[in-house]
């Protein structure tokens, strides 16, 4: 970019049709008025069109009665379809989340696979990754939900391990840990022992940086927390007093006024535009203080500022919304309040084994035990072997990013295997290894809508049985859109936020 | 333009092809007792690991024999139903035009291979190794398999010729500056002519499906029906021969002239394969001659003496000011009634006059510039035609053509299409001009966000809402433009990484010789971003034709529907959908790791990892 001294004299003598900054801003806005006249071409014609088919574009459904029937989930039946929905989006976070933490692990020890000194191992591995990765993902999921439906049927006292595994045509069904009411306090002790975990990490360090002595900081840590979660198991009851607290926030929130979130969303907005702008022109000063800005720079500034201000007004204008937040805010408080007050003497863990149950003529599990259906368990293992097999890859690229010299100049130093690997290999390798995993996290995300082919309930399966059942495409269609959108943005942020982490550890 | 662009680039690609590549240094071989120590027991974990793995191994294999040579499986399902599986219900009679199809794309596979001179000589005794182990696993596998006991001997007897043959030719193969090389094209051939043999030798049975009022199915003993052994021995004979008429241009002809020409066919052949051999328009040459050809004819004219003029170095601004006037009657026409045809030549043509100055030089730059708008002219107008021409081959309910030629048509149309709009994409992307840059930044992150499967559903079911009253999209058509859409996304980040690896230097010096932005982008930064480009990009093909799969959730009769649904469907084959499945699993995989294949060849080629 030109400083504008010599650009103001070079416009006067260029005509208006051959000047850089005229054509370029001419081109743009003839862009921008093709791009948007089409798009209230094909909405004008997309109302016609609804209007004479007398479909209504309207979120009425969310709140209306619907006929569906989730096949597993938080709610079955859920009554209205903003309640179908939803459970059907937690089918999906819980698909997902299972599916990257499964898909990791594997992928770990196939990437680790691929490098081992064992010919064999080595060579299962290569096929495992050859295999997966060159198949189609729904190829997949659908092989083996037939697989899995030519499975015997239950029967009462069925196998492999009766009353603990069973594996049939209803799915696989296992013993089942889960949190119960006293789990909450139990959670408080974890979370005290965690902060004191800190401190006590931070001390083994200090003493292992003076003395040069192993002093293992990490275990001590992990020992601490795993002591305060040991003692919490008998005395978490004295937290209590915590759901009063909880109780009290909520009342707290319930009595502010609408315009307090209305206040506090505007000024964030306005101060983060203010805070973004200021930096950009002071990282556009050169060092004598001299301001040298180019037409896109301007029209960045414009935008941030146009942008908070389109915020401002959406907030102010919307009331809804910071209704919500204050209403989800007390509802969340109160939601702790009562899981707070609870009876003294409650566990905060239990566990079922597996039980099957014979109402009618075929015998299904009952609801004890920890059971992935047929859908469930199709779709998890495909993402989980069909992302492995990437991550895998991923791995083995990134340690072999390492160059040899830093083994051997850490072997050479007297670290042992275990040291070597944690303290010189992986904290290099992860920085090439963890960009590319988390495309592959958001790409699972995404492949688990393919559920739709295997009947597992998840997002787009039920808002296709939505739409179906109401006509509501375009809607659903817009949910599906926020929804699957919002998660991609959740994961990116998680992962860019481990990233810059990553790379602050180096210096 | 983007056409041209991917010739020059896979020229440039070729070109280096010729450089040897270095090999990797030889590990010295150990005997097979120190060779089985080192690397499977040369640790006590490592022991475990091996005994382990080897027990879970045998375990599944066993298992897998055992699924698949069980007498009650339903292999013949497969074998019945193979032209299901292909084409669906294109009808028998018109067979042929499917073979002259599979034809053209072999005689346009083999000459392609001669020009660019593909394949690599082979070591002997590297060949024997493999066939020694591949007998060797053989003999393994033959004595888990439940076979009967003659059957055991037969097979046997075969992996041990093969195992023979292979240590024959281990020990024949020479060291050093005795060793003896084949190619791998001659073993590919061997391979393949192998096959079309077994199909004339191996009693494969002949199974046959009689669509009757109640269909019957027939198994007969002996080898597969002639209907399907002719045309593959053609075939063989068709590539191998257009192997040897490259091998002969290649010798006489200009061989950068040669490859231009075999990317514009390979270009031509999708829409000539499905619009006119396949799909067979039933022209009404009344119509063609009176309106069709007279508004080609005119805008031929027209168009060429303008673009003529426009590509003058001469010509200067009063050329941009047509250009732009051409563009704003293209627009304008949206407003008024007409032909669809008028509006979209026009826009073609303001195309073309909008980029004229880039390409403006002498007589011989000016022809070539106008021959191509002639050429893309003539390919618009006959397929817009033969598009709204009704087909003369009668199939029953839905797209004319299904299985496994929709799912290669689908990905074959989504990637040729998507990659002029993901270049245009990834360039706006990294535009100096904001609104250029938001829109596109905007629409990748949008289709990146969100599922294939949402924009699938979406544009299946939505697009006939979206399109203006009496304008009629085929479901096929309105699928392959959400693909185009989602492919383009991706495939703009992959040539956005590659414009990003174009040196600063390489700008500067084009803007130091005088060029225009747009000539700068044409002939400096374009052709060295997709040469770095090429690897991912096949990487993203790959993809798309793994995404293809997504066509069975949406009700399109591709291979996976026709596997899952169909052929499990038919009253004779009740509950055989694992088997064919299972039978689909291996084309798919085939198709995949063979394209990752040539990325991982094309990558050594350019030597982008050297570098």
């Amino acid at each position: 970019m030109t400083a504008p001294t010599t650009q103001q004299s070079v416009s006067h003598r260029v005509p208006l049709w051959r000047d850089v900054i005229v054509i370029k801003w001419v081109t743009q806005v003839f862009l921008l008025v093709v791009v948007l006249s089409a798009m209230l071409f094909l909405a004008s014609q997309a109302g016609d069109n609804l209007r004479a088919r007398n479909i209504n574009t309207e979120f009425d459904f969310l709140h209306e009665p619907v006929m569906i029937q989730i096949s597993e989930g938080i709610d079955t039946h859920p009554d209205t379809g903003a309640r179908a929905l939803w459970s059907a989006m937690v089918n999906t976070l819980r698909i997902s989340g299972a599916g990257i933490i499964f898909a990791t692990l594997l992928g770990v020890v196939v990437g680790l696979a691929r490098l081992s000194d064992n010919w064999l191992v080595r060579r299962i591995a290569s096929m495992w990754v050859e295999g997966f990765r060159n198949i189609p993902l729904l190829v997949q999921m659908i092989f083996f939900f037939s697989a899995l439906t030519a499975l015997p049927r239950v029967g009462l006292g069925s196998g492999p391990v009766n009353g603990w595994l069973h594996i049939s045509n209803k799915g696989i069904s296992m013993p089942r840990v889960f949190i119960a009411d006293g789990f909450y306090q139990w959670a408080v002790v974890v979370l005290i022992g965690a902060v004191a975990a800190h401190y006590v990490r931070r001390h083994r360090q200090r003493i292992q940086d003076e003395t040069g002595a192993s002093t293992s900081p990490i275990l001590w840590a992990l020992a601490t927390v795993a002591l305060f979660g040991l003692v919490g198991l008998f005395v978490h009851p004295v937290f209590s007093w915590l759901g009063p607290v909880f109780g009290s926030i909520a009342d707290l929130f319930d009595s502010l006024p609408n315009t307090a979130p209305q206040v506090l969303f505007s000024a964030v907005a306005i101060g983060v535009a203010t805070i973004w702008i200021r930096r950009f022109l002071s990282a556009h000063r050169s060092a004598r203080g001299h301001l040298s800005l180019s037409d896109d720079d301007w029209f960045r500034m414009i935008f941030v500022a146009l942008a908070s201000l389109a915020v401002v007004l959406l907030v102010v204008r919307w009331s809804g919304l910071s209704a919500w937040a204050l209403n989800s805010s007390r509802d969340l408080f109160e939601v702790l309040e009562t899981k707070f007050e609870v009876d003294g003497a409650a566990r905060p863990f239990d566990a079922m084994r597996p039980d099957i149950i014979q109402k009618s003529r075929f015998p299904n599990y009952g609801k004890n035990g920890l059971t992935m259906s047929i859908g469930f368990a199709s779709v998890f293992f495909a993402v989980v072997f069909y992302t492995s097999a990437f991550i895998g890859e991923n791995v083995r690229g990134g340690i072999l990013a390492v160059p040899k010299g830093q083994t051997e100049a850490a072997k050479a130093v007297g670290l042992k295997r275990g040291q070597v690997l944690r303290h010189v290999v992986l904290p290099q390798a992860i920085r090439v290894i963890m960009p590319p995993t988390g495309n592959q996290y958001l790409n699972l995300l995404k492949n688990t809508s393919l559920a739709i082919a295997v009947g597992y309930s998840d997002m787009v399966q039920v808002g296709t049985t939505v739409f179906n059942q109401t006509g509501m495409t375009l809607p659903v269609v817009a949910i599906w859109m926020l929804f699957y959108l919002s998660c991609s943005l959740t994961i990116s942020v998680f992962v860019n936020w481990f990233n810059v982490r990553m790379r602050l550890v180096e210096r | 333009m983007a056409g041209f662009g991917i010739g020059s680039e896979i020229a440039s690609v070729a070109a280096t092809a010729t450089v040897p590549i270095t090999a990797p240094p030889e590990t010295p071989k150990l005997p097979p007792r120190e060779w089985v120590k080192a690397n499977l027991f040369s640790s006590p974990f490592n022991s475990v690991l091996t005994v382990v793995s080897t027990a879970i191994l045998l375990t599944l294999s066993w298992n897998l024999l055992k699924f698949i040579f069980n007498p009650i499986r339903q292999w013949n399902a497969s074998a019945t139903n193979l032209r299901l599986l292909m084409t669906r219900a294109y009808p028998e009679e018109q067979y042929l035009r499917i073979w002259v199809c599979v034809a053209i794309i072999l005689t346009l596979a083999g000459s392609s291979m001669a020009v660019w001179r593909t394949g690599s000589a082979m070591p002997v005794t590297g060949l024997g190794r493999k066939l020694l182990a591949t007998g060797a696993l053989l003999v393994l596998l033959v004595l888990l398999a439940p076979f009967s006991a003659g059957a055991t001997v037969q097979w046997l007897l075969a992996a041990l010729v093969v195992a023979a043959v292979g240590e024959a030719l281990r020990r024949t193969g020479g060291r050093g500056e005795t060793e003896r090389t084949v190619s791998t094209l001659t073993l590919q051939v061997v391979a393949l002519a192998g096959l079309v043999a077994s199909l004339w030798v191996i009693p494969f049975g002949h199974h046959s499906y009689i669509p009757k009022r109640i269909p019957q199915v027939m198994h007969e003993p002996g080898t597969v029906a002639l209907s399907t052994k002719l045309p593959w021995t053609i075939m063989l004979v068709v590539v191998v021969a257009a192997y040897f008429g490259g091998v002969l241009l290649r010798d006489r002809l200009a061989e950068n002239a040669l490859r231009v020409t075999l990317v514009v066919l390979w270009l031509l052949a999708p829409p000539v394969l499905v619009y006119l051999i396949l799909r067979d328009p039933d022209f009404d040459m009344g119509h063609v001659i009176g309106t069709d050809i007279p508004i080609f004819l005119a805008y031929a004219v027209l168009g060429s003496t303008l673009l003529l003029w426009l590509t003058r170095p001469s010509t200067g601004e009063i050329g941009r000011i047509v250009a732009a006037l051409v563009l704003l009657a293209g627009f304008a026409t949206f407003l008024s009634p007409m032909r669809m045809v008028l509006r979209l030549d026009l826009l073609l043509l303001a195309t073309f006059a909008l980029a004229a100055p880039t390409f403006a030089g002498g007589l011989r730059a000016r022809k070539r510039y106008t021959g191509a708008w002639l050429v893309l002219l003539g390919v618009m107008s006959w397929l817009i035609t033969s598009i709204n021409t009704a087909s003369t081959v009668r199939v029953p309910g839905g797209f004319f053509i299904g299985g496994l030629a929709i799912t290669l048509m689908v990905a074959i149309f989504t990637i040729v299409l998507s990659v002029p709009l993901g270049i245009a994409l990834a360039l706006a992307r990294t535009s100096t001009m904001p609104i250029f840059r938001l829109l596109a930044t905007w629409f990748i992150e949008f289709v990146r966000g969100v599922p294939l499967i949402t924009i699938l559903i979406f544009f299946s079911i939505m697009l006939p809402l979206f399109l203006p009253r009496g304008m009629h999209l085929g479901e096929v058509a309105a699928v392959i433009i959400g693909f185009v859409l989602f492919s383009a996304a991706y495939m703009a980040e992959n040539i956005r990484g590659g414009l990003q690896s174009v040196t600063r230097g390489q700008h500067e010096a084009a803007e130091a010789v005088g060029m225009t932005t747009a000539q700068k982008t044409v002939f400096i930064v374009l052709p060295q971003a997709l040469r770095v480009a090429i690897p991912p990009l096949v990487g993203h093909c790959i993809g798309v034709f793994k995404e293809t799969s997504l066509l069975a959730i949406i009700g399109v009769f591709d291979l996976l529907y026709m596997a899952r649904y169909v052929v499990p469907g038919q009253t004779e084959f009740m509950g055989s959908a694992r088997e064919s499945i299972l039978f689909v699993i291996p084309i798919y995989w085939i198709v995949c790791s063979r394209m990752s294949k040539a990325s991982q060849r094309i990558e050594q080629r350019t030597g982008l990892g050297e570098r």
